[in-house]
């Protein structure tokens, strides 16, 4: 295996503004090889593809492909040097049929659609392969798994050397993973470089030859199968930890419960749920943590506790039922939510950074005549804006063109400005840290702690360990809409819930 | 700034025009000008023409606002013309004092009725709402010409028009002699309505909200379903109560052709207009006199009678264009 080295990236470096995403990473991936590329959210498995897709400029390192080397400016570079790349959001039109999404601009002759010729070579290439898939049907109608199949047929069919899968088992049942990897094992003994980016070690170990650990950045480590452990790679993975935030730690916990779930379950993507059976409690003045690798169900567990999906099973806050309740009523008992995609769920980009402080509270602040005072809305942007350094510092700014980091302090401004006047029974936070500087994240986490000491209940669903280890109280893990384990600080063990994470045992 | 340059170079062109069609350009801006604007007679005519214009582009900008396209500003004229001259013509013998504010209100609400349709289908089933707003222009018009051909058609006249409504129907004039009603006088009326509506209240707060991010405000607790389908009942009641003045005070009676498109200048306005009501009044105004004063042209320059139309699209071009060309506000994430 590997005997000729097919890739070769090396000393790749990429920043994003101040942040470091790879950090001289050197990869190797052989003739015939399956090479698994494993990591946590963030630690730039999917930057280093991007820059060999073309989709990313690195700023620094060099590509060889079979020992030449390379410059890939553009997605059209790398489809030129035989690089084919599945991403993990599909990007198939759902009107279209399999061979129509397959052969959609790369049709063999310029003018008309040979339907039979193209339906030939196609199905030549799926039966090569073992494929059985629908092609004459609307990709719309197909399982998730035969669209996975589609979306690989259409990254191969112009002939690749290389072919990049970035996490592709993640919306899978085991049993479609297994087939899915069994046809990628096929692809990879005819020749093919395959990169098989995942963070199931179960998975890696079964079916690769080679697996890359990376790690914030870098790689950190990378080792033949048959040199690798389960407990090694999660070592890896995993890394040093840091300590936990000084004002944390265990506080007397009381007797008062501020949500509860039982029995929820959310409807998914096709017939896997995205939340299976879900029941946990956090109590008040407790830090309650869901750990899981993005896309575990973690948003529509979130988003099934605020109101926004329907489920099914029952929702308390504060003893009290509000299963089935509209959104708004949920808030008024003292739920607080941060969503995670704040330029989605959170913002109003084109309204002031002071409208979009007073949203949410705008009903509980503007009881006058008319209602709404923009002079009142303005005045009380001050003291937040003060409080939590929202740059630039003027209310009346458009809140679309801040940072990220502002818009995200804006956010939790308004949330916890709603708590201080509705009461704050559970503050429900989903990667409220995500993609902010260290100084923003330390602060973001420190108010997660305040909002605790203050009595409210928090869950935080976040697929940063550090940042779980660093302030919860007690750690779920949410593996395949399921919470596969209930951990107290005590029991912290960042190996035990890596394992987890990956889908493995918790022993 | 941009806007006058946009203006200026649809002048330009549309001198360029007059000068092919071999008329002086000179005294074809002068009859322009002095049409629309310059005589009393042709302001009246304009503020006339403002009125449908100013409510029909409130009515746009107010749907846009929270994020919704009305195209049905037509049929919605329709509408609240329908219900007017229906009441009116039943309800003769009332006295004016009760009859013309009833028939303006009602109007409102024949216009509000047809634009809720869309609105609970949107907030219900997600349906798009310019198919329904769309296709129930072709319902109002074809009911229109339905009671102006049929029930209420007026046997002396020999078109598609209703009887005359009861002079207690009728909007007062504010000039006799030069014919302007009082029409504008309620258009001016709810451009102030409107803004304080949309910024002054808590419900527009919630309506500009809706525009800016709907999942925003849904997460945040705004009650979305109840929130578009009032917003299409103002939107149609400002549209119907265009319709209402236009037959209290302009014609009179209910007449088939009531609106010559209307609903599509309306969206050009409220475009052009920000959707913000005082911008939504000078497009207004400025497509009034645009419009009076090439109908004139039409007469004393000999230029077609889609002369009109051309400069319409010239200006909107010239405003949209300048308009693209500055980059959009994005969040920097």
């Amino acid at each position: 295996m590997g005997a000729s080295v097919r890739l070769r990236m090396e000393d790749v470096t990429k920043r994003f503004g101040d942040f470091l995403a790879l950090d001289g990473v050197t990869f190797e991936v052989g003739v015939g090889e399956l090479h698994a590329l494993l990591g946590e959210n963030g630690a730039g498995k999917t930057t280093l593809m991007n820059v060999l897709s073309g989709l990313y400029r690195a700023d620094s390192g060099r590509i060889w492909l079979d020992g030449q080397h390379v410059e890939i400016a553009s997605p059209r570079d790398a489809v030129r040097r035989r690089i084919g790349m599945v991403h993990q959001h599909f990007e198939l039109i759902p009107a279209l049929t399999g061979l129509e999404n397959v052969v959609v601009g790369r049709e063999t002759s310029r003018w008309w659609f040979r339907r039979d010729r193209e339906a030939g070579a196609v199905e030549a290439l799926a039966r090569r392969f073992g494929f059985t898939v629908a092609l004459d049907v609307p990709v719309g109608a197909l399982s998730v798994a035969d669209q996975q199949k589609v979306e690989i047929l259409k990254a191969i069919v112009r002939g690749v050397d290389v072919l990049i899968l970035d996490e592709p088992t993640t919306v899978l049942t085991p049993q479609e993973s297994d087939h899915l990897l069994a046809t990628v094992r096929a692809m990879a003994d005819e020749g093919l470089a395959v990169v098989f980016i995942s963070h199931r070690i179960r998975e890696v170990l079964e079916h690769c030859d080679r697996v890359t650990v990376m790690r914030g950045g870098r790689v950190a480590g990378s080792l033949a199968i048959a040199e690798a452990t389960e407990a090694g790679l999660v070592e890896l993975m995993i890394g040093e930890r840091l300590a936990r935030l000084e004002s944390a730690g265990p506080r007397p916990a009381g007797e008062a419960i501020a949500l509860r779930v039982e029995g929820l379950t959310v409807a998914g993507r096709g017939a896997v749920p995205a939340v299976r059976n879900a029941g946990f409690s956090v109590g008040r003045g407790e830090i309650v943590g869901i750990a899981g690798v993005a896309g575990n169900g973690q948003q529509e567990l979130c988003e099934a506790i605020v109101g926004l999906r329907p489920a099914a099973g029952r929702v308390e806050l504060d003893g009290r039922n509000v299963t089935g309740a509209r959104v708004g009523a949920r808030l008024d008992r003292g739920l607080l939510y941060i969503p995670e995609d704040r330029m989605a769920d959170g913002i109003l980009p084109t309204l002031s950074v002071a409208e979009n402080l007073v949203l949410g509270l705008h009903r509980h602040v503007f009881t006058g005549r008319l209602g709404y005072d923009p002079g009142r809305a303005v005045a009380m942007a001050a003291a937040p804006i003060a409080e939590y350094r929202i740059a630039p510092p003027s209310p009346t700014a458009i809140a679309g063109l801040l940072s990220g980091g502002n818009i995200q302090k804006i956010l939790i401004a308004r949330a916890l400005a709603r708590g201080a006047r509705t009461g704050t029974a559970l503050l429900l936070a989903h990667n409220p840290s995500r993609g902010l500087d260290i100084r923003t994240t330390t602060f973001v986490r420190r108010c997660l702690v305040e909002a605790s000491r203050a009595g409210a209940g928090v869950l935080l669903v976040s697929s940063d360990l550090d940042e779980l280890l660093q302030i919860a109280d007690r750690i779920l893990v949410m593996f395949h809409g399921a919470l596969v384990a209930d951990l107290s600080a005590e029991a912290f063990d960042p190996y035990r819930i890596g394992r987890l994470m990956a889908g493995g045992e918790g022993g | 700034m941009k806007y006058l340059a946009a203006i200026g170079i649809a002048a330009l062109a549309g001198l360029l025009v007059v000068l092919v069609m071999g008329g002086d350009p000179g005294s074809a801006l002068g009859t322009f000008l002095w049409s629309s604007l310059g005589s009393l007679n042709g302001l009246s005519q304009t503020l006339n023409k403002t009125c449908p214009l100013l409510l029909g582009g409130l009515a746009v900008g107010l749907a846009l606002r929270a994020g919704f396209f009305n195209i049905g500003v037509d049929g919605q004229i329709y509408a609240g013309a329908i219900v007017a001259t229906g009441l009116a013509l039943g309800a003769g013998g009332l006295p004016a004092v009760l009859l013309l504010p009833a028939v303006l209100v009602l109007g409102g609400l024949g216009g509000a009725a047809l634009a809720v349709v869309p609105g609970v289908l949107r907030a219900r089933w997600s349906v798009n709402e310019i198919f329904v707003t769309v296709m129930l222009n072709f319902v109002a018009a074809f009911l229109a010409e339905y009671l102006t051909t049929g029930p209420w058609n007026d046997p002396m006249a020999g078109e598609a028009i209703s009887r005359l409504v009861p002079e207690g129907a009728r909007l007062p004039m504010i000039s006799e002699r030069s014919g302007a009603h009082g029409g504008i006088v309620l258009a001016l009326a709810f451009v102030l309505v409107v803004w304080l509506l949309l910024e002054r209240t808590t419900w527009g707060f919630e309506v500009r909200a809706l525009g800016s991010n709907p999942r925003a405000s849904r997460v945040a607790g705004v009650r979305q379903a109840r929130l578009t389908v009032t917003v299409f009942a103002m939107s149609g009641a400002l549209a119907g109560l265009a319709g209402a003045v236009e037959v209290s005070a302009l014609h009179q009676r209910l007449i088939l052709g009531l609106t010559p498109g209307y609903g599509i200048m309306a969206l050009l306005i409220a475009v052009l207009g920000k959707s913000r009501p005082p911008g939504v009044l000078v497009a207004a105004l400025g497509m009034a006199t645009l419009l009076v004063g090439s109908d004139s042209l039409q007469r004393s320059v000999n230029l077609p009678a889609s002369a009109a139309l051309v400069f319409q699209a010239l200006i909107v071009l010239s405003v949209l264009f300048a308009e693209a060309r500055r980059p959009a506000a994005r969040g920097t994430a």
